[in-house]
């Protein structure tokens, strides 16, 4: 028994079917699997008791991501092996904890993020050069936030990191940032190429995936 | 679907197979309904098994993932090495669209294999409102409606639950109908179908063969004629050798009772996420509108020692933080105190709380509501039906004004201060003066927690729900109309202008709702093709307020030359044959006679507890139960 509860960060992956869950889902989906793992983790003391979960940038519905973290307390130490390993175990598919540790760092530190984006379109190659120059050109975006509709231009905060053709998918990296005040959804930076080059199109399947988190240096990654 | 779609929906993604296109996923509301991989599915080796089986659940993935019998039967067939059971739901309108615009036949969970592969489909109906969705499914899946037009190259399609009991409505639709409970039943239709599959499936060897088994009902075996006036007038098989009155099936030892040692833990919300523990079947009281009272005779329980071991299997299993014990009256579980006491043993240290159903006001206890006081609602529910003493003993409701008091009195000083009261309207005999007690009723609990010393500092508040009156096979009102539409928006007009005191709120049920209802509940053949109208119309999802049309149920009845009335507003005579007489539930058509009867003459008849009235369910048998002369 340790005389403070531990804070323990699980850095996890979220894919399949899993990405098509919210993040309160994510919540329930996490809290039922606590409870059958069985491990020592710490639960608020209320009337309602529930183990005090806390996730870091969130993930828009459909997009799936290498590189989450949540946060919580143990009250007895077990070491991050264990954790993986048992959360591993109770996890649906889809749901992977991939390191567990002390965490030195907070979530606000978190400044930027790598998307992974696949296009499933017909000669992904020709396309390739309009999306770079699509990119090039001052991003300009149409964002919706709680005080409304406001037209943005965003070109600082997205860098184009490459555009290449595999396995007849057209892949776009691109690092945008994620501090609270300059936000950029990848789903801005697909409709904006959209807009610019005509795909994707309205019938072609895309994928999103987030690889990486950095500080807000854009270079070191987060832990 | 095209070749080229199947293999492009079918990637791996993230080591998992999706089995719809990414963007129409991204389109649609709550997209973790049509994903499947949820922890504590059954995933097996198609090609390792002999049977392929599909539970269908014709209403959305949130309440069909809440429903006991399709977790059990699951659970029951996913146990056999030789077949997979996998689940399908209704999808929910904005992905029907996508769907048919695409051509994206109808998929099964699990695998994400079109339902049209599969060997037997199982629909759960719940109720009459979800008839128009399976049409609808079994159209999304690519398979003709009707049993008639399908031939070997496609499933089975069985159906089960409480609205078999009458399935004449839905009988074309049907292969077979499983008639009463389906652990056993099922098992045997499964064995059965594997032998004939063996040796060349030919679809009617299979259904002659599976008529011969107790519980099963094969509709295109037999052949209803009617009297001019409309109604039936025999009902005759087309075979020597199969039963003209079908026995229903249930389960004689609950303790033996197969039941999943593990659950399919949904991503999203659904109705009801908690582990629910079945206590018992049946119930001793014998409400006269009651079909579920009637239908699930006799009385079995289960032990407590089981049902705890159950409840600690499926926590550790789940992971779920709430445990609901399931019955049709949960105070009248003989062993209800030595129950929660065992479970509370644990429940707290494994932050499950604990929750009942409704209670009966005559049994609800200080000490019962301290146990589940850790619920997190601030209010309670109470059921007494009618609102006069004359009309509950009409119902044989056996329930007084002193036990409702009392019982939100305890309530209040519990810290309550919300009550939520539950009443039918429309009973046979039903007058203002009965509908008055309602409210004479809602004002005298507002009376009582002014009265209450250690009452909440808090306002209070009675919530008063009716519902219409709807006769339903099977039971002592089953000869009774229901109150035309006129009528029944009369009473409820009624009501909402006596009401004033403005802590007493008001809701009642869409009247128009429930004469549909009423007209499928006690249906017969003909009903078949005022149903396929409805779907021709483009109806589904009848039981969600923005997706129930009346003028076009009127209109798919007038198509199909059917008037509704002849069904929902009209008196049955007591020498009538009935559409659902061919099916033998055990209790027997003279004690429903007997207590319509009483019920006119304004006698209640007594539990099972206190006597036995001779209902005829004992001759099925079963362990522990109240039966005093039950066949062993």
């Amino acid at each position: 028994m340790l005389s403070q509860p531990q804070k323990i960060r699980v850095k996890f992956s979220k894919t399949g079917s899993l990405k098509f869950i919210s993040h309160l889902d994510l919540n329930r989906t996490v809290k039922s699997a606590f409870l059958r793992s069985k491990l020592p983790i710490w639960y608020t003391q209320g009337f309602n008791p529930h183990p005090k979960t806390v996730f870091s940038v969130p993930l828009s519905v459909g997009t799936a991501s290498l590189c989450e973290f949540m946060d919580f307390r143990i009250t007895e130490s077990v070491s991050g092996k264990v954790i993986c390993d048992t959360l591993n175990s109770v996890f649906p598919e889809g749901l992977r904890a991939i390191e567990a540790y002390e965490p030195k760092t907070k979530f606000h530190d978190i400044g930027w993020a790598d998307y992974e984006i696949r296009m499933e379109i017909a000669d992904a190659a020709s396309h390739i050069s309009a999306v770079e120059s699509a990119l090039a050109e001052p991003i300009v975006i149409e964002k919706t936030t709680k005080i409304g509709t406001r037209t943005v231009d965003v070109s600082e905060y997205v860098k184009t990191l490459f555009v290449t053709e595999e396995n007849g998918e057209l892949v776009l990296r691109v690092k945008l940032c994620c501090d609270t005040m300059n936000f950029v959804n990848p789903k801005y930076v697909i409709d904006f190429i959209a807009q610019k080059t005509g795909i994707p199109g309205e019938k072609d399947d895309y994928s999103v995936c987030r690889t990486a988190v950095y500080l807000p240096n854009g270079t070191t990654s987060f832990l | 679907m095209t070749l080229f779609m199947m293999q492009k929906s079918q990637k791996r993604n993230g080591g998992y197979f999706l089995k719809i296109p990414e963007r129409i996923l991204k389109k649609v509301e709550k997209p973790a309904r049509y994903t499947g991989g949820e922890w504590g599915q059954t995933v097996k080796d198609k090609n390792k098994v002999d049977v392929r089986f599909a539970f269908c659940f014709p209403d959305t993935y949130e309440i069909g993932m809440s429903n006991l019998g399709v977790r059990i039967l699951y659970h029951v067939l996913n146990s056999r090495e030789d077949t997979w059971a996998e689940r399908a739901y209704a999808p929910w309108v904005d992905m029907e669209a996508c769907m048919r615009e695409e051509n994206i036949p109808l998929w099964a969970h699990e695998s994400g294999d079109p339902l049209k592969e599969f060997d037997i489909l199982g629909f759960s109906i719940q109720y009459e409102l979800c008839y128009t969705n399976v049409l609808n499914m079994l159209e999304l899946a690519g398979i003709p409606l009707l049993s008639k037009d399908r031939d070997e190259s496609y499933p089975v399609i069985m159906a089960g639950g409480p609205c078999t009991y009458n399935a004449e409505p839905i009988a074309d639709y049907f292969d077979l109908c499983m008639i009463g409970e389906g652990e056993e039943v099922i098992d045997e239709l499964v064995t059965l179908y594997k032998e004939h599959k063996q040796k060349g499936f030919n679809k009617a060897e299979y259904l002659h063969e599976a008529a011969k088994i107790e519980g099963v009902y094969v509709p295109s075996l037999y052949t209803p004629a009617y009297n001019e006036d409309g109604t039936l007038a025999s009902f005759t098989s087309i075979y020597d050798d199969i039963p003209l009155k079908i026995k229903k099936r249930i389960v004689k030892d609950m303790d033996k009772s197969p039941f999943p040692t593990k659950l399919v833990m949904p991503f999203i919300q659904t109705v009801q996420d908690k582990i629910t523990l079945e206590v018992y079947r049946g119930c001793i009281r014998g409400c006269r509108f009651c079909q579920a009272g009637v239908v699930w005779r006799p009385v079995r329980e289960k032990s407590v020692e089981v049902l705890c071991e159950q409840a600690k299997t499926l926590a550790d299993a789940t992971g779920l933080d709430e445990m609901g014990l399931s019955s049709l009256s949960i105070s009248d579980y003989s062993c209800i105190d030595h129950l929660t006491d065992e479970l509370l043993k644990w429940t707290d240290d494994r932050k499950i709380s604990l929750s009942l159903p409704s209670l009966r006001v005559d049994s609800f206890t200080k000490e019962l509501m301290e146990k589940i006081s850790t619920v997190r609602t601030g209010s309670l529910t109470f059921a007494p039906e009618a609102g006069t003493q004359r009309l509950r003993d009409v119902i044989n409701k056996n329930v007084r004004k002193e036990d409702l008091l009392r019982a939100c009195r305890v309530a209040f000083e519990g810290g309550k201060s919300q009550v939520k009261l539950y009443f039918m309207q429309g009973l046979p005999t039903e007058t203002n003066e009965d509908l008055d007690g309602i409210k004479e009723l809602a004002e005298s609990v507002i009376h009582e927690f002014y009265q209450t010393p250690n009452r909440p500092k808090k306002a209070p508040g009675v919530t008063l729900s009716t519902a219409c009156f709807i006769p339903k096979p099977f039971t002592a009102f089953q000869w009774e109309p229901q109150c035309d539409m006129e009528t029944l928006l009369e009473k409820q007009r009624y009501l909402d202008e006596k009401i004033t005191d403005r802590k007493i709120k008001y809701n009642y049920h869409d009247a128009k709702v429930s004469r549909i209802e009423a007209v499928f509940a006690r249906g017969d053949r003909k009903l078949n093709a005022a149903l396929a109208e409805a779907h021709k119309r483009g109806l589904r999802f009848d039981g969600w307020d923005e997706h129930f049309h009346y003028d076009e149920w009127l209109k798919a009845f007038e198509d199909a030359g059917i008037d509704p009335a002849f069904y929902a507003n009209r008196e049955f005579g007591e020498d009538e044959l009935l559409p659902w007489d061919n099916i033998d539930i055990g209790v027997t058509k003279e004690f429903l006679l007997r207590e319509r009867h009483r019920a006119h003459a304004e006698t209640t008849t007594k539990n099972c507890h206190e006597t036995c009235n001779g209902c005829g369910a004992n001759h099925l048998g079963g362990e522990r139960s109240c039966c005093p002369s039950l066949k062993k």
